[in-house]
């Protein structure tokens, strides 16, 4: 049969029943946000946070973990698909849907949230730095001007690559975890039996560790990558494998952060107040280059992720509120993007200059434990929008990944409200 | 002036003064430059109702029912109308006047004698602002620093609405202003629509305007545009596209799509871009277009003439006239101004240049562009290797190769939100 015979049949449909030889190529075409996304997850914060809690905790959180990622893997893939389904970006859903109030309580939500995240990066490149050596008065104000820079004059895909390279320092951990060999039985126990001992640090322990492995920067920037790269429905299916690998390999990557911080940190009772305690997980693999190895790692993620966050935040909240934004634009043409974008650049900076150098490391868990606070209410968003079928029509989230999504949901707010009972009640 | 946000949730009551609901929407048909008020829809303890808004008057604090009787006015509702408060506010708009999608913040209305209008959408910060209830205390504060808020309204005459999913139906909105715009504008707009949206407006625009505006779209998305449109419709719009431009976008396209797609145009513009799509894209041959003016050698000036007349090329073909023999070999070209002052029986070949710059159709597009830049041409040949003319390369074939690096800063943008 030929086209012809049927002119009204649209390319699309056409495409669709090409031999599959052509499938891995469609997977290559769409392949890309997930695991990009997957990749931004483990910034200064993720590093920082898989570390501190493995050398205070052993193995004793990894279930968490575990039902975090699969928590993630959910809200990732119900996200993307949102994106395909509707080509609107979370916050413009949001707007849509339910309004300007609503609009504003969200937008807030993620604005805190990052502008916390913006300053760990910060925090991040000045303790990385710190270990050759330079203080944070010179190379927080020195990354801010590097990244400003950056985004204004240079092509930001040059940029991602050149430091996706020293994020790969990261594949260490792996390689760390196989050498130094731990307890694999230890593992496998923390991964299934769940145990929470009920004291403030442990639950800020815990809230961080959600809160950095769920953020809900992560959530936005998946959907906005999926629309602007213009996947489909038909699409779809490919973006959804994507999804789900980086997803997967995010949390799979944290296991073994956790497992050799767990191992190497937790049984000598070495708790991470700085990078270079952080560093000496690596030393099995590295010994004395552990330093320049986990440095070059933490260094790369942290100004990638600082380039990255005050860009996807101001034109999430500009795109919400119908802002002009764009980064050719001036401060006369896009006053609120531009203010926005450098506001998040500089307070971040300000804050970790002003802030004691041997808690730049405390700064960085507590940014994660906001996330984690806030990404209850993110996260009511989602479900919402990704179940309503005047949205999302056939492709509404089903009962089963509705009642999955919800589950993280709770298990998100519960150990936040858990957090602040515990705060008020005083049980430091 | 009367805002959306100020008459939504107002009070609504029965002739004998008891509550009976409370405003939730009002509904137009937008046909009219400046649509009226026609129906109302309130909320009430036993579900929506629909009235006819004539049936209301204005009261101190709210609407009043004139008569208990009136009938329900649910059947009425076209399903073209538009719920204002549903459809439009927090929604996308097109304002053509500036050429850009914007959101609408609160709709502005205009009560006279009883019959509301839509007359504009507020697309600024007070608009926001009154949403949230704090227009008044952001005035105060800015009159505190001697400034005014400013207003952003669109005149509702200016506004193009974008289609909105309604529990899966799709509303299909005439882009008629729309399609007044210059195809960059359009290019521009389409560009910030998603893909349920950009479809209605290519499905919408003449042919013609629809090859103009793909040609001003980004090359990725003309590529998905492409994709999603109708495959006679895709077909037609290549056809009417220049023959360099139509290659470019199919280029970008699977093969098998590219295929089909060239099958269904017309066999002759169809041929042609296939013959473009053999040279490498980067070359003289890819970026060329097939469409130029040859004009045999052994004319007569005035003979010349009279074939322009009879072709009645398109005006950016007539900037140069180039002169063949039998086998199409380039000889000369020749200017329109040559041919006018010239006496009418002047053979072709003593007013013509016979020097003309000419490339090859494997010479890198760099090399081109240099050469057009550097001679400020405005376009130049291009032939094989026995200097048959193949097509020419214009100035706006290579106008993006001659900018300085990173003007498109678009690309960023893409991935960095």
């Amino acid at each position: 049969m030929t086209v012809a015979s049927r002119p009204r049949q649209t390319l699309r449909a056409v495409r669709r029943r090409v031999p599959r030889k052509a499938a891995f190529a469609a997977f290559l075409g769409v392949m890309g946000p997930g695991l990009i996304t997957g990749f931004a997850g483990n910034d200064a914060g993720g590093v920082t946070t898989y570390t501190s809690v493995g050398a205070r905790y052993g193995y004793a959180m990894l279930w968490l973990l575990l039902l975090s990622t699969a928590g993630l893997v959910v809200i990732q893939e119900m996200c993307a698909r949102m994106g395909a389904v509707t080509g609107k970006g979370l916050s413009d859903l949001i707007r849509e849907k339910y309004g300007v109030r609503w609009t504003i309580v969200a937008m807030l939500a993620l604005l805190i949230a990052n502008g916390t995240n913006v300053a760990a990066e910060y925090a991040g490149i000045a303790a990385s730095l710190a270990l050759i050596g330079v203080p944070s008065t010179i190379s927080v104000p020195l990354a801010g001007i590097a990244i400003w820079v950056l985004v204004v004059f240079f092509s930001y895909k040059v940029v991602e690559r050149a430091l996706f390279v020293v994020i790969l320092a990261f594949v260490a951990y792996p390689i760390t975890a196989v050498i130094a060999n731990p307890d694999w039985g230890a593992v496998a126990r923390g991964l299934v039996i769940p145990t929470l001992p009920v004291e403030q640090a442990a639950l800020i322990a815990a809230l961080a560790l959600v809160g950095t492995t769920i953020t809900p920067y992560m959530q936005f920037y998946i959907q906005a990558s999926i629309v602007d790269k213009g996947v489909d429905p038909e699409q779809y299916g490919y973006a959804r494998l994507d999804v789900l690998m980086g997803s997967v390999l995010t949390g799979v990557n944290a296991l073994f952060m956790i497992v050799v911080a767990g191992h190497v940190l937790f049984p000598a009772g070495i708790s991470v107040n700085s990078a270079a305690d952080a560093a000496k997980a690596l030393s099995p693999l590295a010994g004395e280059q552990a330093g320049i190895l986990f440095g070059a790692g933490l260094l790369g993620a942290s100004l990638l992720a600082a380039t990255v966050m005050p860009l996807s935040t101001s034109y999430a909240i500009c795109e919400a509120f119908g802002w002009e934004s764009g980064i050719s634009k001036n401060f006369r043409e896009a006053p609120v993007f531009m203010g926005l974008f450098t506001l998040l650049l500089v307070a971040g900076g300000v804050v970790v200059v002003l802030f004691p150098q041997q808690l730049l490391i405390q700064l960085i868990l507590a940014s994660q434990a906001v996330n984690g606070l806030l990404l209850p209410i993110v996260l009511a968003f989602i479900l919402l929008l990704a179940s309503d079928r005047s949205i999302m029509g056939g492709s509404a989230n089903g009962r089963t990944t509705s009642a999955i999504g919800w589950g993280v949901a709770t298990m998100a707010s519960s150990l936040s409200v858990g957090y602040v009972i515990v705060t008020l009640l005083g049980m430091a | 002036m009367l805002y959306l946000s100020e008459i939504k949730r107002a009070k609504v009551v029965d002739p004998a003064g008891i509550e009976i609901g409370r405003l939730l929407d009002v509904a137009v048909v937008p046909k009219e430059q400046f649509p009226a008020v026609q129906w109302a829809i309130l909320r009430t303890p036993g579900g929506e109702r629909i009235v006819r808004w004539s049936d209301l008057e204005r009261v101190s604090r709210g609407y009043r029912l004139k008569d208990s009787a009136v009938p329900p006015a649910a059947g009425e509702l076209p399903p073209e109308a538009l719920r204002l408060g549903r459809d439009l506010v927090d929604k996308q708009i097109v304002d053509t006047h500036g050429a850009k999608v914007v959101r609408v913040n609160d709709l502005q209305l205009d009560d006279k004698q009883g019959q509301l209008r839509l007359v504009g959408a507020d697309v600024g910060l007070r608009g926001i602002l009154r949403q949230v209830g704090g227009e008044r205390a952001a005035e105060r504060v800015a009159g505190l620093l001697g400034r005014k808020l400013p207003r952003g309204i669109i005149p509702w005459h200016l506004v193009e609405p974008l289609e909105s999913r309604q529990q899966n139906v799709r509303l299909t909105l005439p882009h008629a202003k729309l399609a007044l715009l210059h195809p960059a504008d359009i290019a521009d707009i389409v560009e910030e629509m998603t893909a349920d949206e950009r479809l209605a407006v290519f499905d919408q625009l003449d042919v013609e305007t629809a090859a103009e505006t793909l040609g001003e779209v980004e090359p990725e998305m003309q590529a998905a545009i492409m994709g999603d449109l109708d495959g006679e419709r895709a077909a037609d719009i290549l056809e009417e596209m220049d023959p360099d431009e139509a290659a470019d976008l199919l280029q970008d396209l699977p093969e098998e799509t590219r295929e089909e797609l060239i099958d269904l145009m017309d066999e002759e513009e169809g041929a042609d871009v296939e013959e473009l799509l053999a040279y490498p894209e980067d070359s003289a041959g890819g970026i060329m277009t097939t469409d130029f003016l040859a004009l045999p050698r052994d004319l007569t000036t005035g003979q010349a003439i009279e074939r322009l007349r009879e072709l009645q090329p398109d005006p950016a073909l007539v900037y140069y006239l180039y002169v063949v023999d039998g086998e199409g070999r380039l000889d000369g070209n020749v200017s329109l101004r040559d041919l006018v002052v010239a006496q009418p029986d002047t053979p072709l070949t003593t007013v013509m240049n016979p020097n003309v710059l000419r490339v090859e159709a494997d010479t890198p597009k760099e090399e081109v562009a240099a050469l057009i830049a550097k001679y400020d041409l405005l376009a130049l040949p291009v032939v094989d290797a026995r200097r048959k003319l193949l097509g020419t390369v214009t100035v706006d074939d290579v106008v993006e190769l001659m900018m300085p690096r990173g003007w498109k800063k678009r690309s960023l943008r893409s991935i960095a939100r």
